[in-house]
């Protein structure tokens, strides 16, 4: 099977999932209890001719699939409709919340990647050490600390008390973006990068531990060489998949972490467009972050022929 | 026009209040004594800008969508309507420069020249006709069409006079335009913006004594100060006001003493004591129309019975609901209003009857004699609760206490705040549900704002109670021209709200306003939903 055959089953794979998703999504949307017109007339008593027309200027008078139809029609040129929560667009609500929660994911991953990795690794090498003792406590530790949990102390100490990051807001610029989401992005990454450590310090002692390791290391192969060689590469399979399931993850795990630090991205969006009734906004953000997830996890996929050739060439893994 | 309070947006909201550890403050320590302020210490001072916080995004500055406290916070800074609201709650002319009632009606208002609207054109009855007409189309759909229920027309009837015809005799209708309802707008502005109207992109153009400057989602609204503003009164000292939205409490109370945010209404209650110890700034009361109130939204069930819910209210903690919910500042509610909306009533006709409203002090054994009488005994009410903040957990629990005293089995079903808000407008959401809380504050200083929403089939009579005399001191209430028979009438309607009990009247809090050190200036009061109080904020001197 050639790399472009594999791609294209992948890609047509990928697009059914989107398809199927968009459909439960949209379906699910409208079993939910609750009428979103109700929201819509906000403290009065329309009468029925006003209800009507509130109907059908939202479409809410069609017939389900036919709704459906056009608005997956709508979609696939670009248009996500309006939200009558926000009165604009939904790719303006979208896309002004969008960046935030890039960050915060970007962030978060270049911490759960350095500190993770970097401390896993550390683990492995002094195996049993004091060292490896106070990565395996963090590990403890950190795994049990909720988001929540972890930004209520970030923002106490760091903020309010020391005053060393703003305890609010986006920030204008990079460099003033970057300071205020620090503390978030240690707190939304806490409990990844200590799953991230753990995984990635068992898989290199694994590793470690193997044969062919041992000999290399014996026959006076350059202990850093057979690191990168042998341990790393072959201990990264399982690195790279749990990173790429989490940074996914994190896209709608955010809405904790940027209601505590008062800022605005799609997380907290999602939740109050859910309890709203916000179809419109609900539906493209559930396909975004489906999106996103398949796509990571497809670039995870085409990243292990790179890792490990076996894998490119149709060996077993 | 009333409505209920919106909280914080975030489900966790009431989570990272009650585990923060945040200080000293803890729900149950009372602050000692609370007095009201008419006006914190003069701020002299020019300001650049200061920034204000707001519980939540406004979803739109459009004024005919803005029923809630954050956008109306914004934009009583930005547009004005035909009467102005003050702050010691009495209306005065806005601007229509004077008006006229020459028949029961109609209403006849000359428009106040030399006002330009923030884009530096001249304000005329053009203006007035189209934005007041905005609340009487249905494609609009504005929140305010209730106050416009008896309106039938909307007419210029001179290049600076508008003339309002309505089907019956409404003297709240005129009351209203003090508030959101009597906003203008340009009417270029309007057309122009179309279906964008007041959304981040577009924003508004009004009179004010600030111009909307820029909206970024999610974070913050920038308002300009208006140089070409009208009234030398209200020119505002600050350059720029910037609101920045943040729904967590713990987080607005952290800004508040960081110094990254200069104020807000709306201070957590739980929060009191550590804000009144603070050294960042000082915590203000000021006069309030709110009153919390348990609303029975089901006369099917046990509740149905009047001597039921009678025994409920004498078995609510009321006055331990005030220490434990808002530490002391407060006090246990006589009717469904304060004291303060009966301001412009005749004093002879109010103050006999509110010497005279029937009392429902805390007495949970006679209560629950009371309700045996109603064999009730055993039978299920849902109470519905929120982890809003502090005082709502307490509030709920405190009738779930109440509603065991009495024999009944209570059940608390627990909503999430967002989802909470359906409850105020959506009748399949309060399906299975007796009784739900509220804070509920009238927009005008008249209690009818709140007792109309009882009558028969009012889109805010949640248990749909109907009582025929009480409708009908309303509808005589209503038409009444004559203050005094106006106010005996809504006093009778009163009487029987409180004898049967629709509602349940719990407490009255204060507006609560912190102002940080460099801020100050402003007058404390409900009214800043719709009075340009940021106008009177200045550097302190």
């Amino acid at each position: 099977m050639s790399i472009a055959v594999a791609l294209l089953r992948r890609l047509i794979g990928t697009a059914l999932t989107l398809l199927v998703t968009s459909f439960l999504v949209f379906s699910s949307l409208y079993l939910a209890p609750g009428d979103p017109v109700s929201f819509l007339v906000r403290g009065r008593s329309p009468n029925p001719a006003e209800l009507a027309a509130i109907r059908s200027q939202f479409g809410f008078d069609q017939p389900f699939l036919l709704r459906y139809w056009h608005w997956l029609e709508a979609v696939l040129h670009g248009d996500f409709g309006r939200s009558y929560l926000f009165h604009q667009s939904v790719a303006a609500v979208i896309g002004a919340r969008l960046p935030a929660s890039l960050l915060l994911v970007a962030v978060a991953t270049a911490l759960i990647a350095v500190v993770g990795i970097g401390a896993g690794a550390l683990g492995a090498l002094r195996r049993g050490s004091r060292t490896d003792g106070a990565v395996l406590l963090l590990v403890t530790v950190g795994a049990a600390v909720p988001s929540f949990a972890a930004a209520i102390v970030l923002r106490s100490v760091f903020g309010v008390r020391l005053g060393w990051f703003p305890t609010i807001g986006n920030g204008t610029g990079l460099g003033d973006r970057l300071h205020h989401v620090l503390l978030p992005a240690v707190a939304l990454s806490v409990t990844f990068m200590a799953l991230v450590t753990r995984v990635t310090r068992s898989s290199m002692i694994d590793q470690l531990g193997r044969e062919h390791v041992e000999v290399a290391l014996s026959r006076g192969t350059p202990k850093l060489a057979v690191l990168r060689r042998h341990v790393l590469r072959n201990a990264l399979g399982p690195i790279v998949t749990v990173s790429g399931l989490l940074v996914s993850g994190m896209l709608v795990s955010t809405a904790i972490v940027e209601t505590a630090f008062g800022m605005s991205g799609i997380g907290s969006l999602l939740v109050q467009c859910v309890d709203q009734l916000d179809f419109q906004v609900v539906q493209a953000l559930v396909l975004l972050v489906v999106a996103a997830f398949v796509l990571v996890n497809t670039a995870v996929d085409l990243l292990y022929p790179l890792i490990d050739p076996r894998v490119g060439r149709g060996e077993a893994r | 026009m009333t409505r209920p309070r919106r909280a914080a947006l975030a489900a966790l909201a009431g989570v990272f209040a009650l585990t923060s550890c945040s200080g000293s403050a803890k729900p149950g320590d009372s602050v000692a004594a609370y007095q009201l302020t008419d006006r914190t210490p003069p701020g002299p001072g020019a300001l650049d800008s200061f920034t204000w916080s707001l519980f939540a995004e406004p979803v739109s500055i459009d004024y005919a969508l803005s029923f809630d406290y954050p956008p109306n916070t914004v934009l009583a800074n930005v547009c004005e309507s035909l009467l102005r609201w003050n702050p010691d709650l009495t209306t005065s002319p806005g601007l229509a420069s004077s008006y006229t009632n020459p028949t029961p009606t109609t209403w006849v208002y000359t428009i106040r020249s030399g006002v330009h609207f923030h884009d530096g054109a001249p304000l005329t009855a053009e203006d007035v006709v189209a934005s007041l007409r905005r609340n009487l189309d249905p494609a609009v759909g504005s929140d305010w069409a209730y106050p416009f229920r008896n309106v039938k027309s909307v007419d210029r009837t001179g290049p600076m006079q508008v003339t309002v015809t309505l089907n019956t005799p409404d003297a709240t209708f005129n009351e209203y335009l003090a508030a959101a309802p009597g906003t203008v707008e340009s009417a270029a502005a309007l057309k122009a913006a179309g279906k964008d109207y007041g959304n981040p992109g577009k924003g508004v153009d009004c009179t004010g004594p600030f111009a909307f400057d820029s909206w970024t989602p999610g974070q913050s609204i920038v308002l300009k100060r208006f140089d070409d503003y009208w009234d030398p009164a209200l020119r505002a000292k600050a350059k720029q006001v910037k609101f920045v939205f943040l729904p967590d409490e713990t987080a607005r109370v952290n800004a508040f003493e960081s110094g990254e945010v200069d104020g807000g209404w709306m201070v957590p209650a739980d929060s009191y004591q550590r804000l009144s110890a603070s050294t960042k700034g000082k915590l203000y009361y000021g006069r309030n129309t709110t009153v919390a109130d348990e609303v029975v939204s089901n006369l099917q069930g046990p509740l149905g019975d009047p001597r039921v819910r009678q025994a409920l209210l004498m078995a609510i903690d009321r006055k331990g609901i005030v220490k434990a919910g808002v530490g002391g500042v407060g006090e246990v509610a006589d009717s469904l209003v304060t004291r303060n909306t009966w301001a412009d009533s005749p004093k002879e006709t109010v103050d006999p009857l509110l010497k005279s409203l029937v009392q429902y002090p805390y007495d949970p054994a006679k209560a629950r004699q009371l309700a045996a009488s109603a064999g009730v005994d055993g039978q299920k009410v849902v109470i519905a609760g929120s982890p809003l903040d502090s005082q709502t957990t307490i509030i709920t629990q405190a009738v779930q206490q109440a509603a065991t005293a009495i024999g009944l089995k209570p059940e608390i079903q627990t909503i999430p705040p967002d989802k909470y808000t359906a409850l105020f407008t959506d009748p399949a959401a309060r399906k299975g549900i007796d009784l739900f809380e509220t804070f509920w504050y009238t927009s005008i200083t008249d209690p009818l704002d709140m007792y109309g929403s009882l009558q028969t089939g009012a889109f805010s009579n949640y248990g749909n109670w109907s009582n025929p005399q009480f409708d009908a001191a309303l509808g005589q209430a209503v038409g009444a021209a004559d203050p005094a028979a106006r106010a005996a009438a809504t006093a009778e309607a009163q009487r029987i709200a409180m004898d049967q009990l629709p509602w349940l009247p719990l407490y009255n809090d204060p507006v609560s306003v912190f102002l940080g050190n460099r801020i100050s200036g402003v007058r404390p009061s409900i009214d800043y939903l719709y009075y340009p109080w940021a106008a009177e904020i200045g550097a302190k001197g």
